[in-house]
C-alpha cells in the first residue's frame, strides 16, 4: 500500500535542487525557482501532515492519527526501502518547514548575489532533501544514505565563505562527520548481521520476540550504542559537542540557523526513533552467552530493557550538555558564539527529558517525549530566529562582537525587540513556546520523582541550574549588544529593512504558537504516542512476509 | 584507492569460502579489519592534513570490508528462507550496500582532498598544529 503523499516532500526538494542547478545563468529565475520550490515543499509537508494528524486531533474534537507508508518502487517491505510517515515524522517535518522557509527567504536577501548563483540554492535544497529523507525513512541503511545527503551540502555550506577560519572549521567538521559515517556503517552492518534485516519496523518486531527469531539481543545493544553515539554527534550532545561552535560561526547566518534548528533535530529524531520505536521493547536476554558473561562480571544486564540501560547514559550526556553549554555561553563575547554554546545547552534539556522518558514508567515516558518534542520545536524556532538576527546585526553594523556593539535597542528598535522576544523564548517566559517547553521538562522531572526514579531529583536541580544559566547569558547578550549608549559602529549602522521584516515575522511565531499552544501540545502528544506505539508502526509497514 | 587493494582479497576470500571449513576467512578478515582500523586511527591522529584524510579514507574502506564480512561469507544470514533447496548463498544485499557506501566514499574523499588544498591555500601549511594555532 503506497501513499504518494509520503514521498512528495522528498521529490519536491530534490527536483527544486536540480532545477536551481539548471537555472544558474539566470539569477532572478534561479531565486524564483528556489523560493517557489520551498513554498511547494511547505505545501507538500502540510498536505502530508494533515493526512497523518487530521485537524480534528489538533483541535481535540476527535479523529485518529494515521501511519502512512510508501514502498519505493513497490518492493514489499522488508526487501524494498520503506518510507514511513507517522505523527512523529510529521511533527519533525513541520518543524523543519517552520525553520527553512524563513531561512531561505532570509538567504535570498542576505547572501551575496554571486554566491547565490554559484551553488547556494541547490546546496540548500539538497540539504533539505537529506533532512526530509532522514525524517521519513523506515530503513536504517537508507537513514545512513540520507544522513550523507544532508551532510555533504553542509560541508560545503560551512566552508562557504572560504577564508582561513572557515576552511579550518570545515576541515574539523568534515573529518569528524566522515568518521561518524564510517562508524555508523559499521553499526548498521553489525545490526544487519545480528538481526537479519535493515527495515526498522522489522528490527523492532524481531527484537520484541528475539527468542523466536534466534537473535541474541546483547550484540544489538552494543551496536545500538555505536549508532546512538553517531546520532549524538549529529545532535551535538556532550561529549560530541566540540565541533558545534566553530561550524556555526563559520557557516553563513541562515545556514547556522538551519543547522541549529533542523539538522540537530535530525539527530534528536534519530535517537527517539532508535531508542523508543526500534529498541522500545527489546530486552537483554538472560540465557545467551554474552549476557551470562556480563552477569558473571557483575554488570547484571540480563533481563533489563535497552531503554533502561540507555537511560543513565542519556542522563549523564544531558547534564554535561546543559552545564557545559550554559557555562560556555556565559563567557563568550560574540553573538554567534553565545548562540552556538546555548544550543549545546538547550539540546541538553531535550536529552534530559528523553533520559527521564527512557527510565520511567509509561506515564513518565509519554510526558518526557512530549516535553522533548515541544522543547525541540521551541529551540528550533527561537534559536534559528536568533541566528538570523545575529546575521542581520552583522549586515547592519558589520560586526557581532560585543566590543563593537552596544545600544542597538535605541538605533534599531525592531531588531532589538526581535532579539528580546527570541531571547526570552529561550529563557522560557510565558506565554511563549519556551515557557511550555521548560514547564513540561520540569513537569516530567516531577512525575519521575513521584514515580521514584533514582536520578529525577538531580535532573530537576540540573534543569534549574540550566535555566538560571540561560537567564544569565541571554541577559548578558542583551546588556552588551542592545543596551547602553550606541557605539560608533552602531551609530553608523544602516537599516536592512527587508531582513528585519523577515526576522521580526519569524520570531513572532514563538508568541503565536505559545498563545495558541493547545494544538501544538496535541501534535506533540500524537507524536509521542507514535514514537512509543510500535504495534502501529510495525503493522503499517507490514514486514510479515518473512517467517 | 585502498578500496581496490583491500576489496579484491575480500571477494577472493568470499568465493573460496563456500565450503564447510569457512571459519578461516572470518578469522583472517577479523585480523585484517583490526589492522585497517588501527592504521586508519593512527593516520587520523597525525598532524598532517593529507595523512588525516588518508586515515579517514582507510577507516571508511575498512567499514566497507566489515560490511561485506557481515554478510556472512558462508551465506549464514540469508535475507529470505530458501527452504534448503538452493544450498548456501552469500547474501547479495551487503554487496549492494557496499556499492552505495563506496560511491558516497568517493564523493566525500574528493571533497576532503579539495578542502585540504583550500586549507593549504588559506593557511600556507597543512600542519594541523599551525592551522589551529592561528
Amino acid at each position: 500500500m503506497s501513499e504518494h503523499v509520503v514521498v512528495a516532500p522528498l521529490v519536491v526538494a530534490l527536483v527544486t535542487a536540480i532545477l536551481t542547478l539548471g537555472t544558474r545563468r539566470y539569477p532572478r529565475g534561479q531565486r524564483a525557482v528556489s523560493l517557489l520550490g520551498i513554498g511547494a515543499y511547505a505545501v507538500a509537508v502540510l498536505a502530508l501532515a494533515s493526512r497523518v494528524v487530521p485537524l480534528g486531533v489538533l483541535t481535540g474534537s476527535g479523529g485518529t492519527t494515521e501511519t502512512l507508508t510508501y514502498q519505493v518502487s513497490n518492493w514489499p517491505a522488508p526487501f524494498g526501502i520503506s518510507l514511513v510517515a507517522d505523527a512523529l515524522s510529521a511533527f519533525m517535518l513541520v518543524l523543519a518547514v517552520a525553520v527553512v522557509v524563513p531561512a531561505l527567504v532570509f538567504s535570498a536577501l542576505y547572501v551575496e548575489e554571486f554566491a547565490q548563483r554559484v551553488s547556494y540554492h541547490s546546496l540548500f535544497h539538497f540539504m533539505l532533501a537529506g533532512v526530509t529523507g532522514a525524517f521519513l525513512t523506515g530503513d536504517i541503511f537508507n537513514l545512513f544514505v540520507w544522513f550523507e545527503v544532508m551532510l555533504m551540502p553542509s560541508y560545503v555550506l560551512v566552508v562557504f565563505y572560504g577564508r582561513a577560519e572557515h576552511t579550518r572549521a570545515a576541515l574539523q567538521y568534515t573529518v569528524l562527520n566522515l568518521l561518524g559515517s564510517a562508524v555508523m556503517l559499521v553499526a548498521i552492518g553489525g545490526i544487519y548481521a545480528t538481526v537479519g534485516t535493515l527495515n526498522m519496523a522489522d528490527i523492532a518486531r524481531r527484537l520484541a520476540h528475539a527468542g523466536e527469531f534466534g537473535i541474541d539481543p546483547a550484540p544489538v545493544l552494543g551496536l545500538g550504542a555505536i549508532l546512538f553515539a553517531v546520532f549524538a554527534l549529529k545532535a551535538g550532545i556532550v561529549p560530541f559537542q566540540f565541533w558545534v561552535p566553530a561550524a556555526y560561526r563559520a557557516a553563513p547566518a541562515p545556514i547556522a540557523a538551519v543547522m541549529a534548528g533542523v539538522t540537530k533535530k535530525v539527530g534528536i529524531y534519530a535517537i527517539i526513533r532508535l531508542l523508543f520505536t526500534v529498541f522500545g521493547t527489546a530486552t537483554v536476554g538472560g540465557g545467551l552467552a554474552p549476557a551470562r558473561i556480563a552477569e558473571g562480571l557483575g554488570f547484571g544486564m540480563a533481563g533489563k530493557s535497552f531503554l533502561g540501560l540507555f537511560g543513565p547514559v542519556l542522563f549523564l550526556m544531558a547534564i554535561g550538555s546543559i552545564l557545559l553549554g550554559g557555562l560556555g555561553a556565559v563567557s563568550r563575547n560574540d553573538l554567534d558564539d553565545i548562540l552556538a554554546y546555548s544550543s549545546i545547552g538547550q539540546v541538553g534539556f531535550i536529552v534530559l527529558a528523553l533520559a527521564l522518558a527512557a527510565t520511567g514508567p509509561q506515564a513518565v515516558r509519554t510526558a518526557g517525549l512530549i516535553a522533548a518534542l515541544v522543547y525541540s520545536l521551541n529551540h528550533a524556532i527561537a534559536k534559528s530566529a536568533l541566528f538570523l538576527i545575529s546575521g542581520t546585526v552583522y549586515e547592519a553594523v558589520g560586526s557581532i562582537r560585543f566590543d563593537a556593539l552596544g545600544g542597538l535597542s535605541t538605533r534599531r528598535p525592531i531588531l532589538a525587540s526581535s532579539f528580546f522576544l527570541g531571547g526570552i523564548a529561550l529563557v522560557g517566559i510565558p506565554p511563549l513556546t519556551g515557557f511550555f517547553g521548560k514547564l513540561l521538562v520540569f513537569d516530567t522531572a516531577g512525575k519521575a520523582i513521584v514515580a521514584g526514579e533514582p536520578f529525577a531529583g538531580v535532573a530537576l536541580i540540573v534543569a534549574l541550574a540550566g535555566a538560571v544559566l540561560t537567564i544569565a547569558y541571554v541577559s548578558r547578550a542583551w546588556n552588551r549588544a542592545f543596551w547602553g549608549s550606541p557605539s560608533d559602529p552602531v551609530t553608523r549602522s544602516y537599516q536592512p529593512t527587508a531582513l528585519v521584516a523577515v526576522v521580526a515575522a519569524f520570531v513572532l511565531l514563538v508568541a503565536v504558537l505559545g498563545i495558541g499552544f493547545d494544538p501544538v501540545y496535541r501534535a506533540a502528544e500524537a507524536a509521542a504516542h507514535a514514537a512509543t506505539d510500535r504495534t502501529e508502526y510495525v503493522e503499517a509497514v507490514a514486514p510479515e512476509v518473512i517467517g | 584507492m585502498s578500496a581496490v587493494t583491500v576489496g579484491t582479497p575480500t571477494i577472493l576470500l568470499a568465493s573460496t569460502s563456500a565450503g564447510s571449513e569457512a571459519g578461516q576467512p572470518q578469522v583472517v578478515l577479523a585480523i585484517v579489519l583490526g589492522l585497517l582500523f588501527a592504521l586508519g586511527t593512527f593516520l587520523v591522529l597525525r598532524k598532517d592534513v593529507v595523512r588525516v584524510v588518508w586515515g579517514v579514507t582507510i577507516i571508511s574502506q575498512a567499514a566497507n570490508v566489515y560490511l561485506v564480512t557481515m554478510g556472512g561469507l558462508r551465506g549464514a544470514v540469508p535475507i529470505i528462507s530458501h527452504g534448503g533447496a538452493h544450498g548456501e548463498v552469500t547474501d547479495p544485499l551487503v554487496q549492494a550496500l557496499v556499492l552505495t557506501a563506496i560511491v558516497i566514499g568517493f564523493g566525500t574523499t574528493a571533497f576532503a582532498l579539495v578542502l585540504t588544498y583550500r586549507v593549504y591555500e588559506e593557511h600556507g601549511t597543512i600542519d594541523l598544529t599551525e592551522v589551529s594555532g592561528r
